[in-house]
């Protein structure tokens, strides 16, 4: 194997330090009698004594030596470490709650640390990194992540009650679910909106020249204007029509509400959707169409059958920047009242319950990751076969 | 039979074609030849409405183009472009069945068609009828265009430059394979190239032309020996044309019986051209070769003094 003679991997040997001393220096876990009290801190020797924090620390030692010499057998069995790592997190973490939790106090909780946090962090930014040096396919790396997934699930269904994050979880579960529901549909609407209208936009841009500048400089405008102040934009002329309008009224338009922000999210989204629909047709070969044109084809069986098909993955690049991105910015749409995970943000934010705000935000980064991944992988599936 | 009558094309205030007449015989192979920017692609197009002509007129078969509907026309003539145009995100059987597809062959009948055509162009029908053009190699590529064009047994092919982004030796394989294909075939083809060999070794008859305007037509042996002008005879060689014109020969053309001497040790098919038999004589520095058949007996012999023959007239 000549990887054996090759130079250190200096990226896991810096994510690595970073986290071993991330481990033996911050707060791991914070434990509080109640919702309302802060919690006292405690640092990984705090919690089961100095041996068995530099014991924990041995597997990322093991993954720094073996990222010295990185053969591929060596970061293969780095692989392995490092999940077993992200699978030992929660369990270690129902150790803690046994060590540290008085069984006197029931309401207490148990928050985790900027150290785990930082590790968590870093442990996935290994496995990217492994991943990517050993070739791994996409489907591999989520898989790798199953046994993670289950640990926490077990850990939570049986030790980790006194978890501050579930205590919140547990207190609005039904929320929970509908906020994510509402949250994905809000996402969902705006997106295939602005799919429908980018399409057409397109369209009419590669028709017409005049609109292609006219209509890029507008939506470049659109989407320079924060996103707040857009909220704030459409309150007014939203509020005028519902009043004017008893129609739209019945329909639930309002100044706040889930009408400005779908109105909102489908202005952000149609730059990235028209851009990459447009270069997407654009960007067909001319011999291509040429040829189809020559074979016979009619104008139409030539957008169809060839430029359509030859565009879909790059149209679908677009989908996905557009979903990530209406992700993320319908959890500030909650200001206005639009509902979705972003409300528990702005409660935990009001609240200053840290751990509210987790629950609205590590969903929101969960839902975001997933969906990158599946539409990447329809692109990609997409792509097969078809330009190399 | 294709015929243009006093054709013109114009882009704007540019003339890009200039008052052409050209007529092509059924099952003749003519090539279009001129530097870039002559109109000979221009020309091309025009024959199967992709660019539409501003005056004159084009007949088909006695019949205006104009009268055709323009798809039904196209589906009609083969077309193989340079960059073979094969559609990226179809197999090669799918690229090859594309007209019969369009004019709703049964789907067998397709099926058939298109495993004969890769038979013809010397691609197993296992090894590439479900391959993707991004896994085909320039050669292979070129041959499922070709394949493509010929799909619906149209009796005209348009072949713009074809083999002009191939190396040279996957270029003349599939010159060759031409030729052979043309002679069983018989279409009627127009060829545009600028590779003048390309030209001499394919056409029947050569048109060259220049700003628009054709300059020279006839068959390729009365061009090389009568140019009408410094152009046309840069543009067929100036100097090398004698190795042209030998190029335009077979061995078999000049060879003789067996002398009383003993056999040549250099031997030379007897159906190379003559500018190769000249080369085996340049480079072994001798004045005589056998002639060998396809099984390598010797038939014949080939002097210097026949080779250069009777000087053309």
């Amino acid at each position: 194997m000549t990887t054996e003679r090759c130079s250190p991997n200096w990226v896991l040997l810096c994510l690595m330090s970073a986290g071993l001393l991330a481990w033996l220096t911050l707060e791991a876990v914070s434990i509080a009698p109640n919702r309302l009290v802060a919690g006292t801190p405690h640092r990984a020797h705090e919690v089961h004594g100095w041996w068995a924090a530099l014991l924990a620390g041995l597997p990322m030692l093991g993954v720094m030596v073996l990222a010295w010499r990185p053969g591929t057998r060596r970061l293969q069995a780095a692989l392995a470490l490092v999940v077993g790592l992200l699978v030992a997190m929660p369990l270690w973490l129902a150790t803690a709650v046994m060590a540290l939790a008085d069984p006197d106090i029931p309401q207490a909780r148990l928050g985790i640390g900027a150290s785990l946090w930082l590790l968590l962090f870093l442990w996935l930014l290994v496995l990217i990194e492994l991943r990517t040096r050993l070739n791994l396919s996409r489907a591999f790396g989520w898989l790798l992540l199953l046994p993670v997934v289950f640990a926490w699930w077990l850990s939570l269904s049986f030790w980790l009650e006194p978890l501050a994050l579930y205590r919140e979880y547990q207190g609005r579960s039904d929320q929970f679910a509908s906020a994510i529901a509402y949250h994905l549909t809000l996402v969902g609407a705006a997106v295939g909106a602005s799919l429908l209208l980018g399409i057409v936009l397109a369209l009419c841009m590669r028709r017409y020249a005049g609109m292609r500048k006219a209509g890029f400089g507008l939506l470049n405008v659109v989407q320079t204007i924060p996103s707040l102040a857009l909220f704030g934009l459409l309150l007014a002329p939203l509020a005028w029509l519902s009043a004017r309008f008893d129609w739209l009224a019945s329909m639930g338009v309002s100044g706040i509400g889930w009408a400005p922000a779908w109105l909102a999210l489908v202005g952000y989204s149609l730059l990235p959707m028209v851009r990459n629909t447009y270069v997407a047709l654009e960007g067909v070969a001319p011999a291509v169409i040429e040829s189809a044109r020559g074979m016979g084809m009619s104008r139409r069986q030539t957008f169809l059958q060839v430029r359509l098909p030859l565009a879909l993955p790059v149209v679908l690049e677009g989908v996905r920047i557009t979903t990530v991105q209406a992700i993320g910015l319908t959890a500030v749409a909650a200001l206005i009242g639009a509902g979705g995970l972003g409300t528990f943000i702005f409660q935990g934010l009001g609240q200053a319950a840290m751990d509210l705000v987790l629950l609205g935000a590590l969903p929101i980064i969960g839902l975001a990751l997933v969906a990158d991944a599946l539409l990447g992988a329809l692109a990609e599936r997409l792509r097969h076969g078809g330009t190399p | 039979m294709i015929e243009l009558f006093d054709v013109t094309k114009r882009f704007g205030s540019e003339t890009a074609v200039d008052g052409i007449s050209l007529r092509v015989e059924k099952g003749e192979f003519c090539a279009l030849v001129g530097t870039s920017g002559c109109g000979k692609s221009t020309t091309l197009r025009m024959i199967n409405r992709l660019i539409e002509h501003s005056e004159g007129e084009i007949h088909l078969d006695g019949q205006p183009v104009r009268s055709f509907n323009e798809e039904l026309l196209r589906r009609r003539i083969g077309y193989v472009i340079q960059n073979t145009g094969l559609f990226p995100h179809w197999t090669v059987a799918r690229n090859i069945g594309l007209v019969p597809r369009l004019l709703k062959w049964p789907r067998g009948k397709i099926q058939a068609r298109t495993d004969e055509l890769l038979g013809l162009l010397g691609l197993p029908r296992e090894e590439f009828a479900d391959k993707y053009p991004h896994q085909l190699s320039g050669g292979q590529a070129q041959r499922v265009g070709v394949a493509r064009a010929l799909a619906a047994d149209p009796e005209i092919l348009l072949m713009d430059e074809p083999f002009g982004a191939l190396d040279p030796i996957t270029r003349q394989t599939l010159q060759r394979e031409l030729q052979d294909l043309q002679a069983r075939l018989n279409k009627t083809v127009v060829f545009v190239t600028h590779d003048m060999d390309e030209a001499l070794a394919l056409a029947d008859r050569l048109v060259v032309m220049h700003q628009g305007r054709i300059v020279q037509q006839g068959r390729p042996i009365d061009l090389l020996h009568d140019p009408v002008d410094a152009f046309v005879e840069s543009l067929l060689g100036g100097m090398d044309r004698g190795l042209k014109e030998a190029s335009l020969t077979c061995v078999s053309e000049r060879m003789a019986p067996f002398g009383p001497r003993l056999l040549a040790s250099e031997r030379i098919p007897y159906r190379a051209p003559l500018s190769q038999a000249l080369s085996v004589m340049l480079w072994h520095r001798v004045e005589r070769l056998t002639v060998v058949d396809d099984e390598d007996i010797p038939i014949g012999e080939l002097s210097l003094r026949r080779l250069l023959g009777a000087k053309p007239s």
